[in-house]
C-alpha cells in the first residue's frame, strides 16, 4: 500500500495566510481549540516620517487624508547612534520598567510591536493601560506596529519552539525589518538605527548574532545624557542573576496554590476568594470579606498573610478551630517593630522576626486566658493571589535603613521605603541616589515579592519634593488617592464654547438654545452657598400662589447643555467623576470656564438651568412637581452666614428675604417629616482650616458651625433629588442612575452596642433606621454634650457607604437610602462637581422629552461601569479631602502646644485612641508614652478598662473624657510629622 | 447501508471472475496479488478546528474525512463508586467535589496509579454519515458499531481519555464518506479514523490530582492521544527502548475487509471481486500491549535483534462476517436445465419433482451460483496467519500509514 500526502505548500495563497492556534478554556469549563486565520498584508506602514515607500499605501481616514505618521524624522541620538534611533522594546522591557518609558527626558520614538502589546496585556493589565496611554500621547511618539499582520515581519512558530521564544524571535525579526526598511529609503549611514531593548539575555545574544543593534535597559540608559538618574527606575530583577545568589535563604513564606487548585477549592466552597484588607492599627492583622460568611475572616501574622498586600484579590483557607483567635487588642506598627531591620541582609533579621513572634505569642496567651470561648473569631490564611492590585505608592526612605557611606557615594544600595499608607508594608528599594532621596516624598512601585524575601522589592519612580513642602504633600495626597490632577488636555478644552467667558444666553428667544426652555428670568431666585463658592450649582425661589399654596423652585446649573455625551470632555469628566476639594486646592471635574463661569449660577446674569418646580401646601406636602429646562437670572448669591443674618434681621422685609423665610419654614417641616420617617442624622468630625490670606499657610482650625440656612439648602436639594429619582426611574426602569444606601448588617453594630451597654447601660436598637435614630437620640450624657456626637461618629463608621447604581441591577426594595430614609434617591443637584448628576440630568432631559435619549445613558453595561468608577472616585475624593485637612491641622499646630479635651474612642491593651473634637483629629496614646519606664497595664476587655500600675497609675475607660496636650512632632526615624498627644490627666 | 451493491455483471461474468479468483494463485481483475492493496491518498490535519482529522481517498474514487472533537465532561459519580472507595460513601448523591477535595483527598489523588485510570465506553461517540442514507439506516449503524467496537475493544482507548477522577474527555468522532458509496466503505472509514486518531491531540493538563482540570493554552504543547515514540519505524533501537517503557498501545486499531473465494484469501477487494465472494469478513486488528514489556528484559533483547528492531505485537480484536453482495446475484442456468437448449420438459418435470430441484442446486462447473454458508475453519486459520504474521498484511498497512505525516 502506498500513500501520498498532498502538501499544503502547493496552495498558491499559502504565503499570505497564516493561522493562529490556541486552546481556550471557558468559564463554564469547556476547553476549545481555537483557530484564527491571519491574513498577512503589506500595506501596514512603518509610520516613520522618513519613509517614502509606506506613504503610498498608508491607510486613509474617512475624508481620504492619510493618517499622519508618528515617528519623528529627526529622532534623538545617543552616544552610540549619533544619527538618531528608534526603539523597539520587548515585553520584558515594558514589564520591568514602564516608568522609564513615561519619562519626559528620554524614550521618544518607540515602536510598540503588536506582539509585545498583546503579551503585555496578558501579563499585566495596568501596565498595558499605561502603555496604551503612552501610544495616545502625541509628544511621546509611540507607534503600535502590527507586526503579526505584516507579511515581512510575520513568523510562524517552529517545531518545539516555546511561545516566548517565538515572540522574542518575532521582535528580532521586526527590529531587523525596520532597520532594513528605513535604510532602503535613506542615504547610507543616515538612516536612524533601530534598537531593540530587552532584558532577556538570550534574546540579546541572539540579536547580536543576527547583527541587530540590541541593548539591555541598563546598557541603553547609560548611553543617555542623564542616564545615571534613570538607572534607579530599572528594577532589581534586571540584575537578577547577581541578586539571586544572595537570597538563596530559606523561603520565608509558604508557596501559593496552583490556579486550578484554588479555583476547584473556591468552587467547592472550601477556599474563599475576596479582597484582602489590612487593619489600619495592626499591620500584621488583615481581614477579608467573603460571600460565604456574614462576618469578615481574620488573617493574623506574616506567614498567614503570605505576601498579600492591601487591595489584592486573594484566596484564603479557613484555619482549624484551635487556631482561631480574637482580633488583636494591641497596636502594632511596622515602624516600631521592624525599626532595626537591615534591608541588605535577609538572613540577619532573626531578631526582628523574633520580636514579631513575641507579639503574636502575647495574643495567644491572652486568648487562652479568656474564659469566654465564644469570642474567638475564625481565622484564615492566604493560599494564593488571584490578582495583584499593586499601584504606585507614595512614601519616604527610612532614614535608619540608610548606611552612612551611602549618603555620598553613588553605589547602589538597598533601603526601605515606608509608604504613606500604613496598610502597605515596607518596600525594599535599590537605588544609587540615596543621598538625594533621603528626606523627600518619593513615588515607588512594587515589582515582586518572592518567597525568600521578607519585604516586597520595588523600584523608584520619581521624587515629589522635600517632605512637608506643600507641593510635595499635596501631590502625594493626590497620587495616593488616585486623583487625576493633570491639566485638561487640549482635546477636552476644544469642546468648550468658542466664545469663552463672553458666552451669554442668546438674547433672541428664537435661538435654538431657547428651544423648550421656560423663561424664569422674572422670578426672584437666589443662591446660598459657603463663603467664596465659585461653582454655584443650585439656586432657589419660593413664591405664594393665589390658591394659598406655595411654588418652590430648585434651579440647577444646566451642565448637560455644555457637556454633550461621548465627547472628549464627557469622557474626561466620567473618568474624574467628581471634583476633589482639598484645603488649599480644588481639582475640578470640568474645566474652569464651565465650572466657575458658564454653568455656575452667578448672580445678576442670565444662565441656563434645569429647574424642579413644586407646588406645596403650607404643610410642605407636595401638590405637584414638574421639571423643565429654563433660563434664570439669580438676584443674589448669599453665603450661609449672610442669608442667616438676613433672615434673622426683622427689619428686612423685602420680597427676596421673605421668600427665604418661606423656604426656611418649609424646610423645617420637610426635615421634621424626614426625621419622622427614620432619617439618621449622622456625624463626622468636621473642621475647617483657616488660612492666612496671603501665604495661605494654615493658622487656625475651626469646627464647622451649623446654620439653619445650611439645612434649608440641604432639605430642598434632598427633595429635588428624590423627585428626580422617581421621575427617571419611571422613565427608565432599567437604566436610571440612582443612589442607594444599604442597611448595615446588624453585626456591624455588635461592638458598639456592646460597648454602650457595658459602659453606659444604653441599648442600641438597630432593627431599622428609625429605631437606630431613636436610640441614638437617647444616647445622651447630661454632663457631656459632645457624647452624643461621639456616638454618632462611631455609629457612622459602622454604616455601609452609599453607592451609585443602575436601577436594573437591583430590585426596588434595595433602592432604599437607609440614612435618608428615602425609598428612592439620586444625585441631581451638583452637576458641576459630580458626574452622576450629569448623567441624571441627561436622563431627566430625556424623560421630559426635551431631547432624545443618548445611547450612553441608556446602555446598562456602560452605566454600570460609570457607576463603578464614580463610586471609587467619590470615596477617594472624600479620603483625599480628609487627609488634606489632617495634614493642614498638623501644620496649623506646628510649634504650638495646646491642652484640649478629648474622648477615648478605642482601647487596646497597650494604648488607646483619643478623639479631640476641637481639631477633629484622632491620636493614639501608647502606654510607653505615658511614663518611662512603661507602666504595667492590665486590660479588661469585658469592661473596656485599661488600668496601669507602676510608674504611672491611671485608669482609662472607653468614652471617658480626658485632657490631652496636643503638640506636633516629627519622628526623626520616619521623617513623618504627626500630631502627638500626651495624656495630661485621665 | 448494506454491502450489497448492485453489480452489473451477468451470471457468466460472475462465474468467470469466481473461477479466476479461485485459482492458485488467484488472478485478480486488476492484476494485484491477493494481499496487495490499491494505492490511496491520505493526509491529516485537514480540519484546523478539530482536535484531529484525516482524509483518505481510495483509488476507486471513494473518499472519506474524519474529524475528532474533544470536550471536557464531568465523570458520573456512579462510576467513581464502582471503582473507587466506599470511604466517600456518605456523599451518595452529592457531587464528587464535596468529598474528594480537601487535604485528605489530595493525598489520595497522588496515589492514583495506572489501575485507577479507568475508561468508559460512553466517553466515545462515533457517528458515520454515508451520502444518500439515513443516519438510522441499519447499514450505517452497523458500520458505526463495528468501527467503535474495535476502538473500544481492549479498554485502552477510553483510558486515554481519563483526566482525573472527576473529569474525562468526551471524544466525538465524525466519520463522513464524501463520495457516493461505490464499494463497501468499511476499510476506508476505518483507515481514515485510524489516521485521524493518530493525529488527535488533547490540550496539555496543567492541574494536578482531582482539581478542576486546567489546561495549557498553547496548542503546540498539546500531546498526541497516541504517543508518537514508537510510531516511526525508521528510528530503530532508541524507539524500542522507549517502547519497553510504555505499556499501552500506541496506535488505534484498523478494520480490514477480507474476502475468501474458495481457499483463497483476498485483501482489499474491489467492488467486482466482492460480488463473487464466498465470504466477506471485517477483521479488526489492534496492537496489543507490548509483549516484550510483559515478558521482561531478556526477552526484549531477543526482539531487538530481530528484523529492523521493531516488533509489533498485533492481535485480532474482532471478526465480523458481512453479508456479501454475491448472495443476491442472480444464478446462472446450466445448459442442462436451460429451455433455450431444448430442456423445457426438464424444467416442467423438475417443478413437479422435488428431487429435480435438488439436482438444480448442484454446483455445475462454469455456471454461477450464489454462495451459501459461512467461512470455513481452514479459511479462518489462514486468514489469521496472513493478517498477523510477521510482515503480514496488518504490518504492511500500518507501515504504510506511518508514512503519512501527521500535522
Amino acid at each position: 500500500m502506498a500513500s501520498i500526502k498532498r502538501s499544503l505548500e502547493s496552495d498558491p495563497f499559502a504565503a499570505n495566510i497564516a493561522s493562529k492556534v490556541y486552546v481556550r478554556s471557558t468559564k463554564s469549563g469547556k476547553v476549545q481549540k481555537i483557530v484564527r486565520e491571519v491574513y498577512l498584508r503589506q500595506d501596514i506602514p512603518c509610520s516613520s516620517k522618513l519613509c517614502r515607500a509606506c506613504l503610498k499605501t498608508a491607510p486613509k481616514d474617512a475624508a481620504g487624508r492619510p493618517i499622519p505618521f508618528v515617528l519623528s524624522d529627526r529622532p534623538a541620538g545617543t552616544s552610540q547612534f549619533p544619527q538618531g534611533h528608534y526603539l523597539v522594546p520587548d515585553t520584558n522591557a515594558f514589564l520591568n520598567a514602564m516608568d522609564l518609558f513615561e519619562q519626559s527626558s528620554a524614550f521618544y520614538d518607540v515602536v510598540v510591536l503588536q506582539i509585545v502589546l498583546e503579551e503585555l496585556r496578558n501579563r499585566s493589565l495596568p501596565l498595558y493601560n499605561r502603555l496604551v496611554g503612552l501610544t495616545k500621547s502625541e509628544d511621546k511618539r509611540f507607534y503600535v506596529f502590527f507586526n503579526e499582520f505584516r507579511l515581512e515581519t510575520y513568523i510562524a512558530r517552529d517545531d518545539g519552539e516555546t511561545v516566548n521564544d517565538r515572540n522574542d524571535r518575532a521582535v528580532r525579526k521586526a527590529t531587523k525589518w525596520y532597520g532594513e526598511h528605513l535604510a532602503r529609503s535613506q542615504p547610507k549611514g543616515q538612516a536612524p538605527a533601530v534598537v531593540m531593548l530587552s532584558n532577556d539575555r538570550d534574546n540579546l545574544r541572539k540579536a547580536k548574532l543576527d547583527g541587530i543593534p540590541a541593548f539591555s535597559l541598563v546598557e541603553y540608559v547609560k548611553q543617555l545624557k542623564d542616564g545615571e538618574s534613570l538607572l534607579d527606575m530599572i528594577p532589581e530583577s534586571e540584575d537578577g542573576e547577581l541578586s539571586k545568589d544572595k537570597r538563596l535563604g530559606e523561603p520565608i513564606y509558604p508557596e501559593y496554590f496552583t490556579v486550578s487548585k484554588m479555583m476547584t477549592g473556591v468552587k467547592a466552597g472550601l477556599l474563599h476568594q475576596g479582597i484582602f484588607s489590612v487593619s489600619p492599627y495592626n499591620y500584621l492583622e488583615g481581614s477579608i470579606r467573603v460571600p460565604a460568611f456574614p462576618k469578615a475572616l481574620v488573617i493574623l501574622g506574616r506567614e498567614n498573610i503570605n505576601r498579600a498586600v492591601d487591595g489584592d484579590v486573594v484566596v484564603v483557607e479557613v484555619l482549624p478551630k484551635d487556631q482561631w483567635k480574637e482580633p488583636s487588642t494591641q497596636v502594632i506598627e511596622e515602624d516600631n517593630i521592624t525599626k532595626n531591620e537591615n534591608p541588605d541582609a535577609e538572613a540577619g533579621d532573626d531578631f526582628v522576626a523574633g520580636k514579631e513572634r513575641k507579639a503574636l505569642q502575647e495574643e495567644v496567651k491572652r486568648t487562652h486566658s479568656k474564659t469566654t470561648e465564644g469570642h474567638a473569631q475564625p481565622t484564615a490564611k492566604v493560599v494564593g493571589v488571584i490578582k495583584r492590585n499593586w499601584r504606585q505608592y507614595v512614601g519616604h526612605i527610612d532614614q535608619s535603613s540608610v548606611s552612612q557611606s551611602a549618603q555620598q557615594g553613588r553605589k547602589q544600595e538597598s533601603v526601605f521605603v515606608i509608604p504613606m499608607d500604613k496598610k502597605i508594608p515596607k518596600i525594599r528599594l535599590r537605588t544609587r541616589q540615596v543621598g538625594e532621596l533621603v528626606g523627600k516624598r518619593i513615588l515607588v512601585t512594587i515589582d515582586s515579592w518572592d518567597r525568600g524575601s521578607r519585604h516586597p522589592t520595588g523600584h523608584f519612580v520619581r521624587s515629589l519634593g522635600e517632605l512637608e513642602t506643600k507641593a510635595a504633600e499635596t501631590e502625594a495626597l493626590l497620587l495616593e488617592y488616585d486623583v487625576q490632577y493633570r491639566p485638561f488636555p487640549k482635546t477636552v478644552l476644544d469642546c468648550l464654547p468658542k466664545e469663552g467667558h463672553d458666552w451669554k444666553v442668546p438674547e433672541s428667544t428664537d435661538d435654538p438654545g431657547w428651544r423648550d426652555r421656560e423663561d424664569l428670568r422674572n422670578l426672584l431666585i437666589c443662591s446660598i452657598d459657603p463663603i467664596g463658592c465659585q461653582d454655584i450649582d443650585d439656586a432657589l425661589h419660593a413664591r405664594p400662589l393665589p390658591n394659598g399654596n406655595i411654588e418652590v423652585g430648585v434651579h440647577i446649573a444646566d451642565v448637560s447643555h455644555f457637556v454633550k455625551p461621548s465627547n472628549a470632555m464627557d469622557a474626561e469628566a466620567s473618568i474624574r467623576a467628581t471634583t476633589v476639594y482639598l484645603v488649599d486646592k480644588r481639582i475640578d471635574m470640568l474645566p474652569m470656564l464651565l465650572g466657575t463661569d458658564l454653568c455656575s449660577l452667578k448672580p445678576y446674569v442670565e444662565r441656563y438651568a434645569f429647574s424642579v418646580i413644586w407646588e406645596m401646601n403650607p404643610n410642605a406636602d407636595i401638590v405637584n412637581a414638574r421639571f423643565t429646562k429654563s433660563v434664570i437670572k439669580s438676584r443674589e448669591a448669599f453665603s450661609y452666614e449672610q442669608a442667616q443674618l438676613r433672615v434673622n434681621d426683622a427689619s428686612q422685609q423685602d420680597e427676596l428675604t421673605r421668600s427665604i423665610r418661606t423656604l426656611l419654614a418649609l424646610s423645617k417641616k420637610l426635615k421634621h417629616k424626614r426625621m419622622d420617617a427614620g432619617a439618621l442624622s449622622l456625624s463626622s468630625p468636621e473642621v475647617k482650616v483657616q488660612m492666612e490670606s496671603e501665604t495661605s499657610d494654615p493658622i487656625d482650625v475651626k469646627i464647622k458651625e451649623l446654620l439653619d440656612t445650611m439645612s434649608l439648602v440641604e432639605e430642598f436639594m434632598l427633595l429635588a433629588n428624590t423627585s428626580v429619582a422617581a421621575k427617571i426611574y419611571d422613565a427608565f426602569p432599567q437604566t436610571a442612575i440612582l443612589r442607594r444606601h444599604a442597611a448595615p448588617p446588624k453585626t456591624n453594630f455588635d461592638e458598639l452596642s456592646n460597648q454602650l451597654r457595658v459602659k453606659k447601660g444604653v441599648e442600641l436598637s438597630v432593627e431599622s433606621s428609625r429605631a437606630l435614630a431613636d436610640s441614638l437620640d437617647a444616647c445622651v450624657d447630661p454632663k457631656e454634650p459632645f457624647f452624643n456626637t461621639l456616638i454618632r461618629i462611631m455609629a457612622t463608621r459602622c454604616m455601609m457607604s452609599a453607592e451609585y447604581f443602575c436601577s436594573g441591577t437591583q430590585s426596588y426594595p434595595e433602592f432604599r437610602h437607609y440614612g435618608l430614609a428615602s425609598e428612592i434617591y439620586t444625585h441631581f443637584t451638583s452637576p458641576i462637581r459630580r458626574y452622576a448628576d450629569l448623567v441624571a440630568h441627561r436622563q431627566l432631559a430625556a424623560a421630559i422629552e426635551y431631547e432624545i435619549v443618548d445611547p450612553s445613558v441608556r446602555s446598562r453595561g456602560r452605566l454600570e461601569a460609570v457607576c463603578k468608577n464614580i463610586n471609587v472616585r467619590h470615596r477617594n475624593a472624600q479620603l483625599a479631602g480628609r487627609a488634606s485637612i489632617a495634614y493642614y491641622v498638623g501644620q496649623a499646630l506646628r510649634g504650638k502646644a495646646t491642652e484640649e479635651d478629648g474622648f477615648v474612642m478605642k482601647i487596646f491593651s497597650n494604648g488607646f485612641v483619643v478623639l479631640v473634637p476641637r481639631f477633629g483629629i484622632e491620636g493614639l496614646i501608647r502606654l510607653r508614652d505615658l511614663a518611662d519606664p512603661e507602666p504595667v497595664a492590665t486590660y479588661d476587655a469585658e469592661t473596656y478598662t485599661l488600668t496601669t500600675t507602676g510608674s504611672r497609675e491611671i485608669t482609662v475607660e472607653l468614652f471617658q473624657k480626658v485632657r490631652v496636650k496636643v503638640t506636633d512632632q516629627k519622628d526623626e526615624t520616619t521623617g513623618k510629622r504627626g500630631v502627638k498627644m500626651e495624656l495630661v490627666r485621665a | 447501508m448494506s454491502s450489497t451493491q448492485h453489480v452489473l455483471l451477468s451470471p457468466a461474468e460472475l462465474a468467470y471472475l469466481h473461477a479466476s479468483l479461485s485459482l492458485t494463485p488467484p488472478i485478480r481483475p486488476d492484476g494485484r496479488s491477493p494481499s496487495q492493496f490499491r494505492p490511496l491518498v491520505a493526509e491529516t490535519g485537514i480540519l484546523p478546528g478539530t482536535n484531529g482529522s484525516a482524509r483518505i481517498c481510495f483509488a476507486d474514487g471513494t473518499e472519506a474525512i474524519v474529524g475528532v472533537k474533544a470536550e471536557v465532561e464531568r465523570t458520573r459519580l456512579a462510576h467513581d463508586f464502582d471503582h473507587n472507595t466506599f470511604a466517600a460513601g456518605s456523599r451518595l448523591e452529592g457531587d464528587f467535589v464535596e468529598g474528594s477535595y480537601a487535604a485528605d483527598a489530595q493525598v489520595d489523588a497522588e496515589n492514583v496509579n495506572e489501575e485507577q485510570r479507568v475508561g468508559d465506553d460512553d466517553w466515545v461517540e462515533l457517528t458515520v454519515e454515508i451520502p444518500g442514507y439515513r443516519d438510522d439506516d441499519p447499514g450505517t449503524v452497523f458500520l458505526a458499531r463495528m468501527l467503535g467496537e474495535a476502538l473500544l475493544a481492549d479498554g485502552e482507548f477510553a483510558r486515554k481519555l481519563w483526566i482525573n477522577r472527576r473529569f474525562h474527555w468526551k471524544l466525538f468522532l465524525d466519520v463522513i464518506l464524501i463520495s457516493p458509496p461505490l464499494s463497501y466503505p468499511l476499510p476506508l472509514l476505518s483507515l481514515t479514523t485510524h489516521l485521524a486518531l493518530l493525529s488527535t491531540r488533547l490540550p496539555r493538563l496543567k492541574s494536578e490530582g482531582d482539581e478542576d482540570p486546567f489546561f495549557d493554552d498553547d496548542w503546540a504543547a498539546a500531546p498526541f492521544i497516541y504517543s508518537r515514540n514508537s510510531s516511526n519505524s525508521s528510528s530503530s533501537s532508541s524507539s524500542t527502548t522507549k517502547d519497553g517503557k510504555t505499556s499501552t498501545t500506541s496506535r488505534p486499531p484498523i478494520s480490514l475487509l477480507v474476502m475468501a473465494v474458495g481457499n483463497n484469501i483476498i485483501f482489499d477487494p474491489s467492488k467486482e471481486e466482492l460480488a463473487v465472494a464466498d465470504v466477506a469478513l471485517a477483521v479488526s486488528v489492534g496492537e496489543a500491549p507490548s509483549a516484550a514489556a510483559a515478558r521482561g528484559k531478556d526477552a526484549m533483547d531477543v526482539d531487538t535483534t530481530t528484523q529492523d528492531g521493531l516488533q509489533r505485537n498485533l492481535q485480532i480484536l474482532s471478526v465480523r462476517t458481512i453479508d456479501p453482495p454475491s448472495r443476491l446475484t442472480p444464478p446462472g442456468v446450466p445448459n442442462a436445465t436451460n429451455s433455450a437448449y431444448g430442456a423445457a420438459a426438464v424444467v416442467a418435470s423438475a417443478q413437479k419433482q422435488p428431487e429435480a430441484r435438488a439436482a438444480e442446486s448442484e454446483a455445475v462447473e462454469g455456471v454461477w451460483k450464489a454462495p451459501r454458508g459461512g467461512a470455513r475453519a481452514r479459511v479462518m486459520a489462514a486468514l489469521v496467519l496472513e493478517v498477523l504474521g510477521r510482515g503480514g498484511v496488518a504490518d504492511e498497512v500500518m507501515d504504510a500509514l506511518d508514512g503519512v505525516d501527521l500535522v
